[in-house]
């Protein structure tokens, strides 16, 4: 009973977790909260844990969710991971930033102006 | 297109001391001026490129697409009229530029792109070849436009094109998003004929075939957050 009020509180978290994440990465949020409501009914109905592990060729129920809590991890780690690119996004912002304020820019040069003429020609 | 307008050619460029002079000074003769992004290198590409109207330094190195997005801000800002996109290898013809601005006006498009199927490719190699072939029915499939080449650095856009780029894939992935984006903004495009020479160093800096896999991650990982 222990084991499964914690494992209960583990996947309420993460079910928080894709709840906030619900609007910034959708694949990741909904992966998640199919895993830990997967994980939530497998916990405390373990005979159809066991059912569908033996259904499945797992064997055991409790490995199967075992299996389901490496899943969600494994999910979770995606999402850590578009975090980190949108985080460079940002980064990528930041740093254009700098460098377009800091160009250095040649005294005036007359860019050419193309006229009619000239742009026809396709070679020079 | 009005007549008279303003050709800026942007030039992403990491660690190219070698030859970022030569290919600055080969555009420029042409009479274009030259935004030359230094990507963060740790040589003095930024020094050699001096001869460049704007030398735009970024002060990481955060990867082409980054670089190039960059290049088009600045060349925006000098209220650019065509943005044309050059690499800094060495391997693209300055005097295909002219026959790019000319394809934008000629078919009323918003993006001429070059392509070396339609043009011509010295010393590429057939296992490139392949890659670049896969390249190119992948993008059909993803984007529905009808392309020769789907990689080439070379292209053009109009100011109103210009502005409907905004990459966020700042590494080798830009190439297929900039090409999803020229889908999505359904504005006129064209391909043109342009040569691409290879040379033992454009090789050496180019994509390698494990690349591909990168890419491809690349793009599934940006589908999956907003």
């Amino acid at each position: 009973m222990t084991a499964q009020i914690v494992l209960s509180m583990l996947m309420g978290g993460v079910l928080l977790y894709a709840g906030n994440e619900r609007r910034r990465s959708p694949v990741v949020a909904w992966l998640s909260i199919l895993a830990a409501t997967a994980g939530l009914y497998f916990t405390w109905m373990p005979e159809q844990a066991t059912s569908l592990a033996h259904w499945s060729g797992i064997g055991r129920g409790v490995d199967l969710v075992i299996y389901v809590w490496v899943g969600i991890t494994l999910i979770v780690l995606l999402n850590l991971h578009l975090k980190l690119r949108t985080q460079m996004e940002l980064v990528t912002v930041l740093a254009r930033t700098i460098a377009l304020a800091e160009a250095k820019v040649q005294p005036v040069r007359k860019p050419r102006r193309r006229t009619a003429r000239r742009a026809s020609s396709s070679e020079i | 297109m009005a007549d008279g307008m303003r050709v800026w050619v942007v030039i992403a460029a990491y660690n190219e001391a070698k030859v970022i002079g030569r290919v600055v000074g080969d555009v420029t003769r042409r009479g274009y001026p030259v935004v030359v992004v230094d990507d963060g290198s740790a040589d003095d590409t930024a020094d050699r490129a001096s001869a460049a109207s704007i030398v735009v330094r970024h002060p990481i190195n955060l990867g082409q697409g980054a670089a190039l997005q960059t290049g088009i801000d600045c060349a925006m800002q000098q209220r650019a009229d065509v943005v044309v996109t050059f690499d800094a290898d060495g391997q693209h013809r300055s005097a295909d530029i002219e026959s790019l601005v000319a394809a934008l006006r000629e078919a009323r498009a918003d993006f001429a792109l070059g392509s070396r199927f339609l043009g011509r490719t010295i010393a590429l190699p057939a296992a490139r070849r392949l890659l670049l072939r896969a390249a190119t029915v992948f993008t059909q499939l993803t984007t529905g436009l009808r392309l020769t080449d789907t990689h080439n650095g070379l292209r053009a856009m109009t100011r109103r094109g210009a502005a409907k780029i905004r990459l966020r894939q700042n590494r080798m992935a830009h190439a297929s998003e900039i090409l999803a984006q020229i889908a999505a903004s359904g504005l006129p495009y064209v391909e043109v004929p342009v040569r691409i020479e290879y040379t033992a160093y454009s090789l050496a800096k180019g994509q390698r075939i494990g690349d591909a896999l990168t890419i491809l991650l690349d793009l599934f990982a940006r589908r999956l957050y907003r």
